[in-house]
């Protein structure tokens, strides 16, 4: 079923920082509720950034949106998601059997915005659901009930996929990649991934610097087995095991170099690195 | 043994055991792959190599300087990073040889210069790498211990000595104290401009232009502090000071008194500069050239063009623009063991503007390209297949449902596996076609018109023995190549091609790669197609781009083959090598004529495909294939085709055969 969706009321403003204009563009889109594509490696901020932008839209204090109880809907695709998955199905209750609507049905009556995380392991039957979605039509057929659903007026469409992540045989058709607006992520430049860091963690400046420098380097090793380097995220982490006491060369050895590779000799370079960059 | 020996021992690093180590840890710091190399000395006939040039850092072939095996390690570190310090500074975007050209005392004022770049860039060390205080501190400290005196010197070697030691972090009150104080005080208040943060190389070498006339003036102001020579010491000892201005006698590196020599030493060839000029900036981010002949920057321009129109990218640019690069063990079959990380394998896209390739070869095998449709058509499997009883899918189970409302009302547990979902019942197929593109598949096949109408007693085509010349042999008669002939790559493209339609029909997953290269640091692996990829125009312009190159280095080849089909999901992996002759690359063994290196090592990378779950086979369009491919594998995990044209027949059988 649905159990890899989570919807989120988003009561407190997701913290983002915009690293150029997505946000701009991502407000335009929605504007002319074009459907959004966001591109980029693990743990780059990609799922921050749609919180954040639904919380902008649906519960900014000016904002018509904000009676809606759930303004964001995210499903996880994996490989054996179908489109019975997002769109619905009867569920046996009792004695009868009971329609239920899946994610995408429920954000399309409720004019929320579903987001899609990895749209690309999803099976292929999902992109029938989607496309009508994304075109003038805004429509979203469910076979089984005989219904076609015209999407709220507020329903917004939104699909993240990693283009890097090795595994994934799949790829998203042109006829599907160009229905979307596309927003292309990469792990941010230095400095503002310190003030991620700093943020996330709530380590000082100084050693948020240090670490981000070291997702700098480390990032230069992503061709002895670890595709995509390290992500901001697991940068964070490292930050966070400092703040909760973890000596700081300890914690990049759980959180980064433990986590990137299993390879002893790039954990032990790995180590290296962190030990001249850290004070 | 004396207990001191038995300590340095223990504590001592050998380079061959940390080799890999160190050059990830200068990877990651450079940003781009360096040689980490050992200092030739004299004694193995290499010279004193360690100049500083942009690809390679040099280190000693082992520490012992300290007890502590740790501080010996972090004596390594120490010296990779100072030279790593070379390129992220700037200091080879510097034109010495310029400066130098232009001045009176090139040697002194290389000598000065040396030295303030390296105090320039360990203060920038410091800055950069703080956890590296420690082990710069000891190595300094240890290389100050063996410095000489500068009391017994004449005063401009004293002088530059002096500055060294300073830079060493001897305390310059100590140092006043014995070497004209106020002279060097001077010296070194400008040297210290150096240590400033954000100080350029250009810094340094105005510092070390101000030090060596300052050093010049000392000569003319020597006579006022000297009483008129009276005595014959005292002659000498005016005539020691006037030859302290002897350039030659600076021209050795300042290295050569220290215990180990981590600084390295400074090229003054600008084609260093030329070589990696621009390349680092203050990230040292940058990429680096391609070796070979493929183009750089032609995955930006990939990139580009798979980006769609409407993308707005934030962040930075992708830090990785030139081709990738991997680094593979090789199995010594003399040593019986992996010389670790002996390899690298550069990936690179092939790319290709013959869009009229795949209509030659739909042409060329019209009848044949049927066949292998039809025979590929015949084993595709039904789409989809109903599960029953699942726990979710797309429509309830009837049977099921019926079943559960029975349990409830009599008071039984109810299943709750109520649903039918559709699978696909696909083939579960993964499959690397890898293809030899040495040198000697440039050569021509024979002509099989001309062999019909050829005299019976015309010379036979060369021995299987005389090399990688098995096609036309070393004919070099004008007739014999007038007219375009069909090389042996041709035909494996051909194949290759038809394959490619075929397994579209099947619906399995498949890429196709060519390797080739030139020495174990520059394997190169071509990508026409890989797995994700899908078949258009582009992709047959790739195959067709596929062209004879220099040698056959497999092992490592299969190696990287092995790792791209270790990430694909499939239940069945085959790995297809298509070779027309034995492995071979100028330092695939102990020399060039050491085939058993190579064909070991071959045979090692196809067992560890095999403990990878890879099903390999190899084919060999060499009469002299059974020579080796019999120690390299199984029978039957190899086929010899003696008539190069049936390959395209004959890889689909194979393929077919392995996989069905």
């Amino acid at each position: 079923m649905d159990s890899h969706s989570a919807a989120s009321r988003l009561t407190d403003e997701p913290w983002y920082l915009p690293l150029a204009d997505e946000v701009q563009i991502f407000e335009a889109a929605y504007r002319a509720r074009l459907p959004v594509l966001l591109k980029g490696p693990t743990g780059c901020g990609k799922t921050r950034f749609i919180e954040h932008m639904a919380w902008r839209l649906y519960r900014e204090s000016d904002s018509a949106r904000r009676s809606l109880e759930l303004p964001l809907l995210t499903v996880a695709c994996h490989e054996d998601l179908t489109a019975t998955d997002l769109v619905g199905r009867y569920l046996l209750s009792g004695n009868e059997t009971v329609w239920m609507d899946g994610p995408l049905t429920r954000a399309v009556r409720s004019g929320a915005i579903c987001y899609l995380d990895e749209i690309v392991e999803a099976r292929k039957d999902t992109a029938v659901v989607i496309h009508s979605l994304t075109d003038h039509r805004r429509v979203l057929p469910i076979e089984k009930t005989g219904e076609l659903l015209d999407a709220h007026a507020d329903f917004l469409l939104v699909i993240s996929y990693n283009p890097g992540y090795q595994s994934v045989l799949k790829d998203l058709k042109p006829s599907t990649r160009q229905r979307f607006v596309s927003l292309v992520f990469d792990y941010p430049a230095i400095e503002i991934e310190a003030t991620i860091i700093a943020h996330e963690s709530g380590v000082n400046a100084a050693l948020a610097q240090r670490l981000a420098l070291v997702g700098e380097k480390i990032r230069n090793l992503r061709e002895h087995g670890f595709e995509e380097g390290v992500s901001t995220r697991l940068l964070i982490y490292a930050a966070q095991l400092t703040a909760g006491g973890i000596e700081p060369r300890r914690a990049c050895d759980a959180a980064i170099a433990r986590a990137v590779t299993d390879d002893a000799e790039v954990q032990r370079a790995i180590g290296a690195i962190v030990d001249v960059i850290l004070p | 043994m004396t207990a001191t020996a038995a300590r340095d021992l223990a504590g001592r690093v050998c380079f061959t055991d940390i080799q890999r180590f160190l050059s990830l840890f200068a990877q990651g710091l450079a940003g781009k792959f360096l040689h980490v190399k050992v200092i030739e000395s004299q004694a193995t006939g290499g010279g004193a190599k360690r100049f500083i040039d942009g690809e390679s850092i040099h280190v000693p072939a082992d520490i012992a300087c300290f007890s502590a095996r740790e501080h010996n390690l972090g004596a390594y570190r120490i010296a990779v990073l100072h030279q790593i310090g070379y390129l992220i500074e700037g200091t080879l975007e510097f034109d010495l040889a310029d400066l130098l050209q232009q001045h009176p005392r090139p040697a002194l004022l290389r000598r000065v210069f040396g030295t303030l770049e390296d105090m320039r860039i360990e203060a920038a060390m410091r800055r950069r790498y703080p956890g590296a205080r420690d082990d710069l501190d000891r190595v300094q400290a240890h290389a100050l211990a063996l410095r000489p005196q500068t009391q017994p010197m004449r005063p401009v070697p004293a002088l530059v000595e002096a500055l060294l030691q300073y830079s060493l972090g001897a305390a310059r009150d100590a140092l006043q104290a014995s070497t004209r104080g106020e002279l060097l005080a001077k010296l070194i208040d400008t040297a210290a401009v150096v240590q400033r943060q954000g100080a350029r190389v250009a810094d340094s070498a105005h510092a070390a232009l101000r030090i060596c006339a300052e050093l010049g003036n000392l000569l003319r102001r020597l006579p006022r502090h000297f009483v008129t020579p009276t005595t014959p010491e005292e002659f000498a000892r005016l005539r020691d000071s006037m030859e302290s201005l002897n350039d030659d006698e600076f021209s050795a590196s300042d290295a050569a008194g220290l215990a180990f020599d981590y600084r390295g030493q400074l090229m003054t060839d600008p084609s260093a500069k030329r070589r990696t000029g621009g390349q680092f900036a203050a990230a040292g981010m940058e990429t680096h050239a391609a070796p070979g002949t493929v183009a750089p920057g032609t995955r930006d321009a990939a990139d580009a063009r798979d980006a769609p129109h409407a993308a707005a990218t934030i962040a930075r640019a992708p830090v990785a623009a030139g081709p990738r690069s991997f680094l593979y063990d090789e199995w010594d079959f003399h040593r019986q063991s992996y010389l670790s990380a002996w390899c690298r394998v550069y990936e690179q896209r092939l790319r290709g503007d013959d869009f009229g390739f795949i209509g030659g070869v739909r042409s060329r095998h019209a009848a044949l390209e049927k066949e292998v449709r039809r025979r590929f058509g015949s084993i595709k499997p039904l789409s989809w297949q109903r599960v029953r009883r699942t726990s979710d899918g797309d429509e309830l189970d009837l049977d099921g449902v019926i079943e559960t409302v029975i349990d409830r009302r009599t008071g039984h547990d109810a299943d709750s596996h109520l649903y039918v979902r559709r699978d696909r019942a696909r083939r579960d197929v993964s499959a690397a076609f890898l293809v030899d593109m040495s040198a000697s598949t440039d050569f021509p096949l024979p002509d099989p018109a001309a062999a019909m109408t050829a005299p019976v007693d015309a010379p036979a085509a060369q021995p299987p023995d005389s090399g990688l010349y098995l096609y036309g042999g070393h004919d070099e008669s004008p007739a014999a190549v007038s007219t375009p002939k069909r090389r042996v790559i041709d035909v494996a493209k051909d194949a290759l091609a038809l394959m490619c339609e075929a397994l579209q029909t099947l619906g399995d997953n498949y890429a196709i790669y060519g390797f080739s290269g030139d020495g174990r640091h520059n394997v190169e692996f071509h990508v026409a197609k890989d797995f994700p990829d899908r078949l258009r125009s582009s992709t047959w312009a790739a195959l067709g781009a596929m062209q004879p190159r220099r040698s056959t280095r497999m092992g490592a080849a299969i190696r990287h083959s092995i790792t791209k089909l270790a990430r694909e999901p499939a239940g069945m992996k085959v790995l297809i090598i298509v070779s027309d002759g034995y492995p071979e690359d100028h330092d695939y063994g102990a020399d060039r004529t050491d085939r058993e290196y190579g064909i070991q090592d071959t045979a090692r990378a196809l067992q560890e495909a095999e403990r990878a779950g890879i099903v390999d086979f190899c084919i060999t369009i060499d009469p002299a294939g059974q020579d080796y491919l019999r120690r390299m594998c199984a029978p039957s995990r190899y086929l010899i085709i003696d008539d190069v044209t049936a390959l395209p027949r004959e890889l689909s059988k194979v393929y077919r055969t392995l996989t069905s």
